[in-house]
């Protein structure tokens, strides 16, 4: 029987490893699946069976010797970052065209997940962006839409500090939503705006997983339920916590 | 609709659609031709509002377009279509829809929160079935060979 050019580990463990990161970056699960599978089969695998959510991966493969070999990955949080995700695929389609060394591949990928944090500045102009546009998008007068801009600011900042310190995903989202209502409802008081709903519909566009819910229902109608399922269930309970989050200011202030 | 209020909502669309690039980490040399994506969906989406009456037929066809126009502006930059079809399809997310049902279900106002619960399964089942569509049709020759990937021997 011919001998594998690499050990059957190490190729699983590569191709594991960049399947994580791009979840991790926001792929969607038949990407991913599929990445994995390409990677073991350019190796000269026989064959790889792969099953993946969300928060895990599964995936065995056999080498030509009939060896076979079985690995996980847990993954704990994920949000979109196209930049990364483009580096990604395009490390993957190298390594199908042209199958190196594991070792060297990983050091590249290893590279590419080293890259700065997601909530970078230019981040936060884009909360501030977001925000404004969409707060005039649902109806907010111009004076609520300069209204949206610092509350923005606000919940970048609380964004920057869970990356820092980890705290629980829902928690920070009904605090995040908690804070903007708060602030809408205080610029109203002030005088400083018209509207504090649309205020808020402009600052919970932010933090509300609607692209979520659209790649949940996508990913259960292409046959991938469980992800699909799970997604929805995570999106449902989100917005939950943010109609939680507002429902204190709103409960106060009315 | 009048034609100012389309008009602001495309041109406040377009500069949310700018913003959320940003968040997303979209290449700087991508987002002009995202944010054209997302005008023209939302020019589709304003067409769709004044003559269908039907939330699933009001998503379905910007998210057609949206879709068509990602796989195009794919070939074209060279880059993954995901990128702009997150891009078309964010001013059309039903994020209000979504938050106002949670708001209804936490107040205790069920009549509103059925109506806006059913409002947003249709954005969202309109928004999904558009884009699935899309990438059906144009991954045709793509999903095959997915498929013989997965179960050759």
């Amino acid at each position: 029987m011919a001998q594998p050019a690499f050990p059957v580990e190490d190729v699983l463990s590569f191709a594991m490893d960049l399947g994580k990161s791009m979840i991790r970056c926001g792929a969607e699960i038949s990407r991913v699946e599929e990445t994995v599978v390409r990677i073991c089969r350019a190796y000269g695998m026989q064959q790889t069976d792969v099953f993946s959510i969300v928060s895990v991966i599964v995936a065995t493969t056999r080498d030509p010797s009939g060896k076979e070999t079985t690995q996980s990955r847990r993954i704990y949080s994920y949000a979109t970052n196209f930049m990364q995700l483009e580096k990604l695929n395009a490390l993957s389609r190298r390594v199908c065209a042209d199958p190196a060394d594991p070792a060297t591949a990983r050091e590249e990928l290893d590279k590419i997940n080293s890259d700065p944090v997601r909530l970078h500045p230019t981040a936060c102009i884009g909360y501030i962006l977001g925000a404004s546009a969409f707060t005039v998008f649902f109806g907010g007068s111009w004076k609520d839409a300069l209204a949206a801009a610092p509350i923005a600011v606000i919940l970048w900042l609380i964004g920057s500090l869970v990356k820092v310190h980890g705290m629980s995903k829902l928690f920070v989202t009904a605090l995040s939503s908690a804070t903007a209502g708060f602030l809408a409802l205080g610029f109203v008081r002030l005088g400083l705006a018209d509207n504090a709903s649309m205020i808020m519909i402009g600052d919970i566009m932010l933090i509300i997983p609607g692209l979520m819910l659209i790649h949940s229902v996508r990913e259960m109608l292409c046959g991938d339920l469980m992800s699909g399922l799970l997604r929805l269930l995570e999106s449902l309970i989100l917005a939950l916590a943010i109609a939680c989050g507002f429902a204190i200011p709103i409960l106060i202030f009315g | 609709m009048e034609l100012k209020q389309a008009l602001i909502l495309i041109l406040a669309g377009a500069a949310g659609t700018c913003g959320f690039s940003l968040l997303f980490r979209l290449r700087k040399k991508l987002i002009p031709c995202a944010v054209i994506g997302a005008v023209l969906t939302l020019v589709v989406y304003v067409i769709c509002l004044r003559f269908l009456h039907h939330a699933f037929f009001q998503n379905l066809f910007p998210a057609l377009f949206g879709a068509l126009y990602a796989e195009i502006a794919a070939k074209v930059t060279k880059s993954p279509a995901t990128q702009y079809l997150a891009c078309a399809i964010i001013p059309l997310v039903p994020g209000g829809g979504l938050y106002y049902t949670m708001y209804h279900f936490v107040t205790g106002d069920m009549a509103s929160f059925h109506t806006q619960l059913t409002q947003t399964a249709r954005t969202a089942a309109g928004l999904a079935v558009g884009i699935i569509l899309i990438s059906v049709l144009v991954h045709q020759w793509r999903y095959r060979s997915l498929k013989t990937i997965f179960e050759e021997e």
